[in-house]
């Protein structure tokens, strides 16, 4: 049995919408098979007012466990520092964040508005809105570097616009039967066992990046073609497991033609969504992309981009999901 | 009874986001009630400066339980402004997908928003009670279990098409982003029958959607309920018969005026979107139904009141000339403002700025009206209900539900009309400048943006979304909105636990979590400190 705490900051719910989407465990498995005990959550709680409250102050007097803590959504410093933009409960939803992590046994950022700032944080920021443990790339955030669960994790980060329900559901199942200390985290506090890999890895256009073959349109254009040279694809630039695990259990993004606009990085949405940066790939001097793939420079890229067009074949430059 | 104690429900719960609700209760009645959203979170500020197509990726993140409802209206704002050509495949995408989010929200909306507050310890002494828990107990109900599971279905067709639901940002102006092929297609038609096999035909309703669907009158409806063992023993009929004893039709009525922007295009009609040609290209129509009367929806006649709102001064503006300039609410209540939520009113011909009541109720109003083209959508259903026993609780519920086969029946039709060798998109030229307007109906209502282009880049960006039409503060003219007037009138029973204001909230399905502060309406008390019921 696991007491779990759900609260959402400057959100818009949808982290809980993906993790209502998912199956094997579904929400409702959670509770009946895992032993996860929901103390309330904003869009599934039972208890209102009072009960809510009286509840949420035991937590923080330390006279009720909380094993974890799910946060979604941003800490929304605003105005000037007072948190004002956001009340819960009375309070500046901040302040219950303050003393709800400081009690709880794990904390889990849930989305990119809690990891770092997400959309909301986009410029000029308008609610001073940071993340728990990151603000951007910055690390740092509401909690500090320093801060460490009661368990002594830091924030786990579950990264994505919105995360997909999988990522949530096993990190739980994990934290709620004790292999909280399996979880490896990489740098930016990422479960690696879903965001070492690329959103690239399983793209069934990779066989088009290989050729350097772009498509040329969206729609029917995109039955051919890798949508990085031209639409502003950051697939190979942004780690995720969306070609892994697929998203509702059918597609993903670049798969349907619409390309990675990076969402579990922190710098997402890139280019501050800048006149002409949407949907787009951005480029040197009319054809160099100016994002390459991790780990490349711009001249080992179009090394290899030369001596991979000479060595496209026909086939890939026809289309290929067809009818 | 004591005569109004000061009550304070905080928060409430379940209806997505942040808001307080400030009752003044005077004998177990609500006297009077402010709807104050708690969060602001800027995102029309964000928008000013950036790529025209930003709002494709901003807005849908501004909801993410009808993130596609945002891109479907974001996507239309662009295509007027922009002078697309959209092809008839992709105006039947885009149709396909906003419906299967709606269809996803109409069971989540039910058993994880609405029903579990029927498994209230107030209603143990009614009738077929046990049976409601069974079903409806949160997480472990059958009901809840089968139909929170099951709601997943329906979005996995919008991945299909979309990549992924929430959040995806597949249609653009010109089209959609997918080029699907036959699999996409059977896929979709067999996922769609197996959540109407296993959720919509088996447990909502216990017989064939076709047989709900010759249902024309609120007499019907209940008349239905009780034809056989199958429909008698269905979800809907025992919310139907358990609502009744709970006193769900009695309370709740809101303001009794209705609007409309529609929703889907008959692609033939829309292949060159204009704000102009937007009515009568719809098929779920819109349309403004002010208690007596039916009105043609025009945009113009839209303004958002900042009277009571935490912004900037006392404006009263349409959307395009609109502003977002936030204040710290410390120093808008000392200005008597109360709410992040603008206040949207309607400027109806004769009659002048009227609070009107968005989503599925004003939806299925509308779709009352007479005169309906061949291509849209006429049932008289649910205006009947209003017009024999009036707008509740219930009603609101039943509207909401009534919509599943029908938007089940649009989907089928619209998979099996798609041309997989023709277009889903044409290029459009990006102007550099121009105004659009793009419109909606997201599961809880009318969702509208309009966009003002210039150089190249946002230079007006404001969104109308259906939480704002329902939950929105008093105007200038210290009208309350629609929702206020909903809790105007309802029934407290026990202060301690105030379900009814849950059931009146969640019926209108806003985008906030709903918190409640009750005060005395004679002595102004605040009412958590007393508890009704205690005293005489």
């Amino acid at each position: 049995m696991a007491t779990l705490l759900w609260l959402q900051g400057g959100a818009c719910s949808g982290n809980t919408m993906s993790f209502l989407n998912a199956e094997e465990p579904s929400a409702c498995d959670l509770v009946t098979d895992f032993g996860i005990d929901v103390l309330w959550h904003p869009s599934l709680g039972m208890d209102m007012g009072e009960n809510v409250q009286r509840m949420l102050r035991e937590i923080t007097a330390g006279e009720r466990e909380l094993d974890i803590f799910v946060f979604e959504g941003t800490v929304i410093m605003g105005p000037g520092g007072s948190g004002r933009f956001n009340m819960f409960a009375d309070r500046p939803m901040k302040d219950w964040v303050a003393e709800l992590a400081a009690q709880a046994n794990a904390v889990v950022a849930l989305g990119d508005c809690a990891c770092w700032g997400g959309i909301p944080a986009n410029a000029p920021n308008p609610t001073d809105s940071i993340g728990l443990q990151f603000l951007k790339r910055d690390h740092g955030g509401f909690l500090g570097a320093g801060f460490k669960s009661k368990w002594g994790l830091p924030v786990v980060n579950i990264p994505g616009c919105p995360c997909h329900p999988d990522w949530v559901t096993q990190i739980l199942v994990a934290i709620a039967s004790g292999r909280a200390g399996d979880i490896a985290l990489d740098d930016l506090q990422r479960p690696q066992t879903f965001f070492k890999t690329f959103t690239q890895t399983g793209c069934t256009r990779n066989q088009f990046f290989e050729y350097k073959q772009s498509t040329m349109d969206f729609g029917q254009g995109t039955r051919t073609g890798c949508l990085f040279y031209e639409f502003g694809c950051r697939g190979p630039m942004t780690h995720s497991s969306c070609n892994r695990i697929l998203w509702n259990r059918q597609s993903s993004k670049t798969r349907a033609g619409m390309p990675c606009i990076g969402c579990t990085e922190p710098e997402f949405p890139f280019y501050d969504l800048a006149p002409g940066t949407v949907f787009k790939t951005q480029k040197i001097g009319g054809s160099i992309p100016k994002d390459v793939p991790e780990g490349t420079d711009h001249v080992t890229y179009m090394a290899h981009a030369a001596a991979a067009r000479v060595a496209s074949p026909q086939w890939s430059k026809e289309d290929i999901f067809v009818v | 009874m004591a005569t109004a104690a000061p009550m304070r429900i905080s928060p409430l719960g379940r209806v997505e986001g942040d808001l307080d609700l400030k009752l003044e209760v005077t004998d177990g009645v609500v006297t009077d009630a402010w709807t104050e959203a708690s969060m602001f979170r800027g995102f029309e500020i964000i928008l000013k400066g950036k790529d025209p197509q930003a709002g494709l990726i901003v807005t849908p993140r501004i909801c993410g339980i009808c993130g596609g409802s945002h891109l479907y209206k974001a996507c239309y704002a662009l295509d007027t402004a922009w002078q697309t050509h959209v092809p008839r495949n992709a105006t039947l995408v885009r149709n396909i997908a906003q419906a299967c989010e709606t269809l996803q929200s109409i069971p989540r909306w039910f058993y994880a928003l609405f029903a579990i507050d029927l498994t209230n310890k107030n209603y143990a002494n009614l009738p077929e009670y046990d049976e409601v828990v069974r079903r409806f107990a949160p997480f472990v109900g059958t009901g809840y279990e089968k139909g929170v599971t099951l709601s997943g279905k329906p979005v996995e067709v919008y991945a299909i098409f979309g990549g992924q639901w929430p959040h995806s940002s597949f249609m653009v102006p010109g089209g959609v982003m997918c080029g699907p092929n036959l699999a996409d297609v059977t896929r979709s038609i067999a996922i769609l029958d197996y959540w109407k096999r296993e959720w919509l035909e088996k447990e909502w309703l216990g017989c064939s959607i076709d047989r709900y669907l010759e249902l024309k009158t609120w007499d019907d409806l209940w008349k239905w309920a009780d034809e056989n063992d199958s429909q008698r023993n269905s979800d809907l009929a025992l919310t139907l018969r358990f609502s009744r004893a709970a006193g769900l039709d009695k309370y709740g009525q809101g303001c009794g005026n209705f609007i409309a922007t529609g929703t889907y295009f008959e692609p033939s009609l829309y292949e060159h979107p204009t704000i102009d040609g937007r009515n009568a290209a719809l098929i779920n129509r819109s349309g403004i139904y002010d208690g007596a009367e039916f009105h043609d929806f025009d945009h113009l006649n839209v303004r958002e009141s900042t009277a009571h709102s935490f912004f900037k001064g006392d404006t009263y503006l349409h959307p395009w000339d609109g502003k977002t300039e936030p204040i710290d609410p410390a120093d808008g209540h000392k200005q008597g403002k109360y709410s992040w939520a603008k206040s949207p009113r309607y400027e109806v011909p004769g009659k002048g700025p009227l609070p009107l009541e968005a989503g599925p109720l004003a939806r299925q109003v509308i779709a009352g009206r007479e005169g309906a083209a061949d291509h849209q959508d006429y049932d008289p259903l649910i205006l009947d209900a209003i017009k024999s026993e009036g707008a509740s609780v219930l009603v609101r519920v039943m509207a909401r539900m009534h919509e599943a086969c029908k938007y089940y029946k649009l989907v089928e039709k619209w998979l099996g009309e798609l041309d997989l060798h023709e277009p889903f998109y044409a290029k459009p030229a990006e102007l550099e400048s121009g105004k659009g307007f793009g419109s909606t109906e997201a599961a809880r209502g009318a969702l509208s943006d309009w966009i003002v282009i210039e150089d190249g880049k946002i230079e007006n960006y404001q969104v109308v979304t259906p939480t704002a039409w329902n939950i929105g503060p008093q105007d200038g003219n210290q009208v309350h909105g629609p929702m206020e007037q909903a809790f105007i009138g309802s029934p407290i029973a026990d202060p301690a636990d105030p379900v009814e204001m849950g059931h009146v909230a969640r019926s209108y399905d806003s985008c906030l979590v709903c918190t409640v502060h009750a005060y005395d309406g004679k002595t102004g008390r605040e009412l958590s400190r007393f508890r009704i019921g205690e005293g005489a």
